[in-house]
């Protein structure tokens, strides 16, 4: 079930995600939707991987419960090791802090902060030693460097989400998690931002989870990880824009037939 | 569009809450002191107690209309202000600028009926009551009976119908200039001016305390004006003091971990949004501050000199008493709205602070230490407006300038001012950190 694709990182092939039969349903009584159904999912360190499906088949709760920022109803989270699930919102925080970056489509920046303040934030947070070389070198990386002191409304879209990626990356995650990174992004931004976080995995060795709904960016990915209806329903190596494009149209055939029959 | 404003109102009545809250107790007080008048026009009422009751209606009752604006017009620009996806989305709808100013207009006086229909028996019980304080203290007759009659009741519906739509007029304006994004410079001028304005002003009243003579029954009167003015005056200044005061201590503050760092950085930047909090603040402690101190003076002087209280001396004080005692209710009410407003507007902010790595424990602790920030700022600068008026006074009715009185009512004052800011602000980011941190950024702030 793991994916091939070889690392350089001598960590590379260790496990960095593991959700054992993971069920999460919003609402109570008839009104109830399951949005994951008994997942079950590896991820070993160094992989790039993007989560596809259509609208309301459970891309964002599964990365929700992943990252823990949503608790499963039943079933285990571990990233790097460590359980996530049964844990108070203090302490999630905390571990998250160091081991996972996150990469919203809605940027979440602070506003009163400047693009240097943002990405040190979780290392100041977490009271950890700000080193300030090290949050300029990943700023240069992103292509920020002559920003620094910008506010985040100075910025554009795509230069925003790439402080998002500092920010992310400034703590030495062994996770990144991005949630529609692009949705918000003109087609050259969204080139950029994809490339960083394939270089994320590709040379420093961290496990990225992309959910998308684009292609397009998908194919950024080393595999892709399709879902309808809150249940894992495939998996792409090596994916093509082509490939993932007609995969996805036939997913929407295969989910309507089994509404009709499930009806 | 009435129909848009009873139906928003039905369906989400908890966020009027605030804005009934102030309306139905300025209808409240507003009616008590007008009913006064009433009680006045009965036929049989001799005329020495008719005098004092329309003075302490007329005084009260123009007070009581002044503070019944500010406060509901405080109210419903924060309303205002937490609907702007709602009002984004009734444009895009098609709703023209007109007939949402007519809908927000509707909704406050729907408020404003409802608030005096429920004021109505309060205020019953509270005019009678002021009967019987003037009774008891034998400025009024004994025989005089109470009544509630069209001058109460019309006051009352004239007074709040007339602040609930001028305010909606206002905070819509304000809306939709802030929208378009002008005047934000003039704004800011205009602010410096008035508030310098205020400072000279109040200085001058302040100061014309010294040229009065010792025996001046109202010798009280311009002190007290004089501090209220500069206690306003120095609330137009104040967003830019919390700047300055923050980045004084913003290298300390950072150093106390976490939250700390958060609160530096909002502070000095979002200290404009803080006047909303600081204005009732400093005005609370200032005028209940400085009335206090200055009443106690005045008992102490009275005493000292070995003549009794007139029945115009205990007429002061009981309006005295009753005035601060209105006005700091007010300014309560006001601190605690404009405080919850501000704060459960930001539980996007919080997620994203959140999101980055702060603890629910971090937030909370930034939210206190602003908190306390604005409880030293707004206490600082209203005990400087009250002891503007305090000093003046004592110095022309006892000769020092220095009260006799002790500091237990100011810690008493500045008790009050800390915990209304800090409940009210640690309860509202409890409340808004219980929703999770990833769907509190989605949500339209």
């Amino acid at each position: 079930m793991n994916p091939t694709t070889t690392r350089h990182d001598p960590e590379a092939g260790r496990e960095s995600l593991r959700l054992t039969s993971v069920s999460k349903s919003y609402g109570t009584g008839a009104g109830a939707v399951t949005a994951l159904d008994r997942v079950t999912l590896d991820l070993p360190a160094g992989s790039f991987m993007a989560v596809m499906g259509p609208s309301g088949s459970g891309k964002s709760t599964l990365l929700r419960c992943a990252a823990g920022l949503d608790t499963p109803d039943s079933g285990e989270v571990v990233v790097d090791g460590e359980p996530m699930t049964g844990r108070s919102e203090a302490a999630l925080t905390k571990f998250r802090r160091k081991r996972i970056g996150f990469v919203f489509q809605q940027y979440n920046l602070l506003p009163t902060l400047t693009v240097y303040q943002n990405t040190v934030l979780p290392l100041r947070l977490s009271r950890s030693r700000v080193d300030r070389e090290r949050a300029l070198r990943i700023l240069a990386e992103v292509g920020l460097g002559d920003r620094v002191d910008h506010l985040p409304d100075q910025l554009s879209g795509g230069q925003r989400q790439r402080v998002a990626i500092a920010r992310a990356l400034v703590t030495g995650p062994r996770l990144v998690f991005a949630d529609e990174p692009t949705g918000a992004l003109d087609l050259h931004s969204a080139r950029d931002v994809l490339r960083l976080l394939r270089e994320a995995a590709a040379l420093h060795g961290q496990t990225v989870v992309m959910v998308t709904h684009d292609p397009v960016a998908a194919s950024y990915a080393d595999f892709v990880q399709f879902l309808a209806d809150g249940r894992l329903v495939g998996r792409m190596s090596s994916p093509t824009v082509d490939a993932v494009a007609e995969r996805l149209a036939h997913l929407g055939d295969t989910v309507a037939q089994a509404h009709r029959v499930g009806a | 569009m009435l129909a848009l404003s009873m139906r928003s109102v039905r369906r989400r009545p908890g966020r009027f809450t605030a804005m009934l809250l102030s309306a139905t107790v300025g209808a409240a007080v507003i009616m008590a002191f007008n009913s006064l008048h009433d009680v006045a026009a009965a036929p049989g009422v001799d005329s020495a107690s008719s005098e004092i009751l329309t003075i302490a209606a007329a005084i009260v009752g123009g007070y009581g209309t002044l503070l019944v604006f500010i406060s509901i017009a405080s109210t419903l620009t924060v309303n205002v202000r937490q609907r702007s996806e709602e009002i984004k989305l009734l444009r895009s709808a098609g709703a023209t600028p007109l007939q949402i100013k007519l809908m927000l207009v509707g909704e406050a006086a729907l408020i404003a009926v409802a608030a005096v229909v429920l004021a109505v028996g309060p205020a019953m019980l509270g005019g009678r009551a002021l009967l019987e304080m003037f009774q008891e203290t034998g400025q009024v007759a004994a025989g005089v009976e109470y009544a509630f009659g069209p001058i109460g009741l019309g006051a009352g519906v004239g007074s709040t119908l007339l602040a609930s739509v001028g305010a909606a007029f206002m905070a819509v304006r304000r809306a939709t200039r802030a929208a378009s994004g002008t005047d934000r410079a003039n704004r800011g001028r205009r602010r410096s001016l008035l508030g310098i304005a205020a400072l000279v002003l109040g200085t001058g009243s302040v100061l014309t305390t010294l040229t009065l003579d010792e025996t001046e029954p109202a010798a009280m009167a311009p002190a007290a004006y004089g501090s209220i003015l500069i206690a306003f005056g120095l609330a137009l200044f104040a967003p830019s003091m919390v700047g300055g005061a923050m980045a004084a201590f913003e290298g300390m503050l950072a150093r106390t971990g976490g939250s700390g760092h958060l609160s530096a950085h909002n502070l000095r930047r979002r200290a404009s949004e803080m006047s909303g909090v600081l204005m009732p603040m400093i005005l609370f402690v200032g005028l209940s501050f400085g009335t206090l101190y200055m009443q106690a003076v005045e008992n102490d002087a009275l005493a000292a000199s070995g003549a009794a209280k007139t029945v115009e001396d205990k007429n002061l004080e009981t309006m005295n008493l009753v005035v601060v005692g209105i006005i700091a209710v007010f300014a309560c009410i006001m601190l605690v709205n404009s405080l919850y407003a501000a704060v459960s507007y930001r539980g996007g902010e919080f997620g994203r602070q959140r999101l980055a790595g702060a603890t629910p424990g971090q937030v909370l602790g930034m939210v206190g230490i602003e908190g306390v920030v604005l409880t030293v700022v707004g206490v600082a600068l209203g005990s400087v407006a009250g002891i503007a008026g305090i000093l003046p006074f004592a110095a022309l009715r006892t000769d020092s300038m220095l009260p006799d009185q002790g500091p237990g009512m100011w810690i008493g004052i500045a008790a009050v001012a800390a915990l209304a800011t800090l409940a009210t602000g640690l309860g509202t980011a409890r409340k808004a950190l219980r929703t999770p941190a990833v769907d509190a950024v989605g949500l339209a702030a």
